[in-house]
């Protein structure tokens, strides 16, 4: 039934029919139909069965009250919010946990002062671009998805809703940039992130986080890989229901939005979670890790600890450098300090 | 404050000048120039990095010059500039730098850095702040007239020697003479063969020229040490030599920083123009064949290439001349990749090769040059520098590369037509 | 009261420091005291000025290779902030009410986002190289990192207030700008405009000796 003609025999029908219902008693026993009723089911499309038709031509202009609207509403509002939070707050528990038992991970032996390259430049800028984009768009992202419980009962709605409009702004406009960055860490680093014979091995010792002793591991061990490829395919479909949600002038109805946008947040969720535990791993968590991404080199004992398969190749190529041909290389002068850490750690 | 501070900063003050506040207040820090650098990319040692090596001037502009440093100097913030600032840069300016000016070329917001560099070297240089092998050489320069203390006595010898060798007489001290020939020390202790061609070209081409007994000399160790006064004081030898001599032009000889010192820098040296043309010998040589005074005959059939000094060629501007010399005597003439003003330097130029110190830094510096002859495949490299040929012939030989370095002037004198008698 | 001052007083006072520190900064550099160089000049040295001014754009092709990141994130951030500056259709309006009188066509707005997208990365991979490779690394100094920081922050609080919808954010945005000004003249900042005579006088030094620089 077509909602137009649902409208005419609505005006026709309700007045009389009120007039009808003041003059005279209701005759008891006989079941009269609730227009109105009906044609509201209709409006609301709970069946989802009824298209209208509209003069405005356009995508959806069909639907009044889109009724999928409200699951989603309320998905959003209480599960995708309470259950992201808490699993924000549930990987930084953990983390910290994690720090309290384990502690700093040492580098089996110390740090010897001899250092081999890892990263270039290039790769150290993609990575540190696509983190700080990463970074924002997971703060600002957060303001949007958790805003209204938790920073509108802290600042109040003068300042949440500056918060909320500048997020959404910063959110959109920085969004394409994490699909550039990503393309980029995409081209510099897959190679190396294939997996191969091994790696398997890596992930039945637990990483070497649990239980004792290393687990063997290339130039990225199995974590790091599976990490990469996360990010990477994860990241694509982020930046992909980000796109979607961001240019809703393509023809995607609701339904692909309010679909894109769940796709979208719980994605982002499951990639700031696990970042969380990137990032412990990278710096504090792990003895020697932080220097790779910071200057290029790391200390050839963790990447014998590390990356021993990597290590071997680096022992064998002649690719390790001494302490003060290192500290020359970042324009220390030799001599000054760098060479005590050396001494002191063996 | 120590003297040598005091006498290191004045000059520094002295040589802050709008082009050095214009340079200073333009640079971002990029690094783009520690690129250019032979030194950096050989070493890759951030401390390389030109515009690093311009520091004790940069920072002097900061504390004394800059809004921020006045206020935090005002405020007692600041530290004034200590000796070290001056000190921990001088194995940077006399070892990590051959002047070669690559890195003036680069910077995008068109830092004449290597210009910049000289300021820093003559602040050291007047505070004594100097490698002793340049020191050494400077004052024989200025006590006996040579850097290698040669006397008129020896090029009296070699004088000798070349006209038993060419049959030609070697005119000296003719006074109104067309030009005035100089030779740099190691053309004299060396390369004897540079004055044998120079007879025989000159003879061939009808050329009037002299040597001078008073200024034969053209090497400046006051330019290498950055000696300002001292530079001046040898510069105004050859310009008394050759108002003696009442000279219309002066050659300046095969040697990259005798040209600049001669040429550019000379008059201001001395602060006064000079009366008398300075004229490089390979200007001349060109001047001469385009005339068609100089006529050659036969090809080198050896795979050749050129080594352009870099203070002749990027710094000198003598860029088409030496390819329009070697165009008619070679068959096999190849370009080093970078040729022109962007190639390499040596790693022996402004002063370096005269350092004993810097022996090391320069053989690895020569790893550059080493890769660049190596991609061309030829067998001998022409030059008209007898520093860039001395240096290259060290490197070549530590590195066993058999490759045979070749003056430019040379290599046209051995292919001078037989003149109609 | 915030308001008042932002729009009013800090906005003129921001606006002359800007203004007559750049005038001071550039007449100290023209009007510096140059010694006259003596030697006979080979070629001409105004022509030669005029033409690196320009050439320098464009890096030499032996060194390209070695700079790509630099020059190409540093061409995306300087033109993307010059079109966002001068194209961006509120800086346009801003501009024609409070300053000049006179408009332009400003771009559309897709243009704009784009503008600053690329503004936006070329300066975060500028930064990131800074703080990664070696050579920036040394030679940095704090005033690098204020300039870019300050401009990053002044860019983001533009793109807070993309939405034109807020007194707040206009305002914080604007505050930020006049914090910019302020900074800008006693700052690495000032390569801006000194690029230029720095260009030029090399570019006369070379012009003299006959150099094609």
């Amino acid at each position: 039934m077509k909602i137009r003609t649902l409208l005419i025999v609505m005006c026709l029908t309700l007045l009389p029919f009120q007039a009808f219902s003041q003059d005279k008693k209701p005759e008891p026993g006989v079941f009269m139909k609730d227009p109105g009723s009906e044609l509201w089911r209709q409006v609301r499309q709970r069946d989802m069965e009824g298209v209208g038709i509209s003069q405005v031509r356009g995508v959806d202009s069909g639907v009044l009250i889109n009724a999928r609207g409200d699951q989603w509403a309320r998905f959003r509002m209480t599960q995708l919010s309470t259950y992201g939070g808490m699993a924000i707050a549930g990987i930084f528990a953990i983390v910290i946990l994690f720090y309290v038992v384990r502690g700093r991970v040492p580098v089996e032996g110390g740090l010897s002062g001899h250092m081999v390259k890892r990263f270039t430049d290039y790769e150290r800028v993609v990575h540190w671009t696509l983190a700080i984009v990463f970074l924002f768009l997971a703060i600002t992202g957060l303001i949007l998805l958790l805003g209204r419980p938790v920073l509108l009962p802290l600042f109040g709605k003068e300042v949440f809703s500056l918060m909320a409009s500048a997020s959404k702004e910063g959110h959109n406009l920085f969004g394409p940039l994490f699909l550039v960055s990503l393309i980029m860490m995409l081209i510099s680093f897959a190679r190396r992130n294939i997996y191969e014979k091994g790696d398997m091995t890596w992930l039945l010792k637990g990483g070497g986080l649990i239980g004792e002793g290393h687990a063997s591991g290339g130039f990225f061990n199995m974590g790091e890989k599976t990490w990469y490829w996360m990010v990477i395919l994860v990241g694509l479909v982020i930046a992909v229901s980000g796109l979607i949600l961001v240019s809703p002038t393509f023809g995607q109805g609701r339904v692909i939005m309010e679909l894109s946008h769940i796709v979208h947040t719980i994605g982002a969720l499951v990639l700031m979670t696990v970042s969380v535990g990137h990032m412990y791993l990278g710096s504090i968590g792990s003895e020697g890790a932080l220097e790779g991404m910071k200057t290029g080199y790391v200390d050839i004992n963790w990447a014998d600890a590390h990356h021993d398969r990597w290590g071997k190749v680096c022992h064998e190529q002649d690719l390790i450098i001494s302490a003060e041909e290192y500290a020359r290389l970042q324009g220390q002068k030799p001599g000054a300090g760098e060479m005590e850490t050396a001494e002191q750690s063996k | 404050m120590s003297e040598k501070l005091e006498k290191g900063l004045e000059v520094l003050r002295a040589e802050m000048d709008g082009k050095a506040k214009a340079f200073f207040s333009s640079c971002v820090n990029c690094g783009i120039c520690a690129e250019s650098c032979l030194f950096y990319t050989e070493t890759r040692d951030p401390r390389y990095t030109p515009i690093y090596k311009t520091e004790p001037l940069r920072k002097l502009w900061r504390k004394e010059y800059s809004f921020w440093g006045k206020i935090s100097s005002a405020l007692g913030f600041s530290r004034p500039m200590a000796e070290s600032d001056l000190t921990d840069w001088e194995e940077l300016v006399y070892d990590g730098c051959s002047m070669c000016g690559r890195c003036s070329m680069v910077c995008p917001v068109g830092v004449d850095i290597s210009g910049m560099i000289f300021k820093v070297k003559h602040a050291l240089a007047k505070a004594g702040i100097s490698p002793e092998g340049l020191v050494g050489a400077t004052q024989r320069a200025v006590d006996i007239g040579s850097p290698m203390g040669i006397t008129l006595t020896t090029v009296h010898a070699m004088i000798k020697h070349v006209e038993e060798d060419t049959g030609l007489k070697i005119p000296m001290d003719v006074e109104g003479a067309d030009y005035m020939a100089l030779l740099s020390s190691n053309e004299i202790a060396l390369y004897p063969e540079y004055l044998e061609s120079l007879a025989k070209i000159f003879d061939h081409a009808g050329v009037s020229w002299t040597l001078s007994s008073d200024a034969f000399e053209a090497t400046n160790s006051g330019l290498q040490i950055g000696n300002k006064a001292i530079a001046g004081q040898l510069v105004q030898r050859v310009v008394d030599g050759a108002e003696k001599l009442k000279v219309k032009n002066v050659i300046s000889p095969e040697c990259g920083h005798a040209y600049t010192a001669l040429r550019w820098e000379g008059p201001n040296f001395i602060g006064k123009a000079y009366p008398f043309r300075v004229v490089h010998i390979l200007e001349l040589l060109d001047e001469l064949q385009a005339a068609g005074k100089l006529k050659t005959t036969g090809k080198e059939s050896e795979r050749l290439t050129f080594h352009d000094p870099c203070s002749i060629v990027r710094r000198g501007g003598i860029n088409a001349q030496p390819r329009n010399l070697l165009g008619p005597i070679t068959e096999n003439f190849v370009e080093m990749a970078d040729h022109g003003n962007m190639n390499w330097c040596c790693g022996g130029g402004g002063g370096v090769s005269s350092n004993e110190r810097a022996e090391e830094l320069k053989l690895t510096a020569f790893n550059r040059k080493k890769s660049q002859i190596e991609a061309t495949g030829a067998t001998g490299v022409v030059t008209a520098c007898s520093n860039c040929r001395m240096v290259m012939e060290e490197g070549v030989e530590t590195n066993e590369m058999g490759v045979e370095l070749l003056g430019l002037t040379e290599m046209i004198a051995a292919h001078l037509e037989d003149r109609p008698n | 009261m915030i308001e008042n001052l932002i729009d009013g007083p800090l906005w003129y006072f921001s606006l002359a420091v800007f203004v007559i520190g750049v005038v001071w900064r550039l007449g100290s550099i023209i009007f510096a005291s140059r010694k006259q160089d003596l030697s006979v000049a080979r070629g001409a040295a105004g022509p030669a000025a005029v033409k690196t001014v320009f050439s320098r754009f464009v890096p030499h092709k032996e060194i390209a290779s070695q700079i790509t990141l630099p020059i190409v994130a540093g061409y995306m951030f300087h033109l993307g902030l010059f079109a966002l500056l001068f194209f961006a259709a509120p800086h346009v309006v801003f501009l024609e009410e409070n300053l000049l009188g006179f408009g332009w066509t400003p771009m559309p707005h897709w243009a704009f986002i784009v503008a600053a997208q690329l503004s936006f990365l070329g300066l975060i991979m500028l930064y990131m190289r800074r703080m990664v490779n070696p050579v920036s690394r040394l030679i940095s100094t704090w005033d690098d990192h204020v300039a870019a920081i300050l401009t990053f922050v002044v860019m983001l609080t533009g793109c807070f207030a993309l939405l034109e919808g807020s007194t707040g954010l206009r305002l914080l945005h604007r505050f930020t700008v006049e914090l910019w000004l302020i900074y800008f003249p006693f700052s690495a900042l000032m390569h801006t405009f000194t690029f230029v005579p720095s260009r030029a006088f090399t570019g006369a030094w070379f012009g003299r000796r006959g150099i094609d620089a």
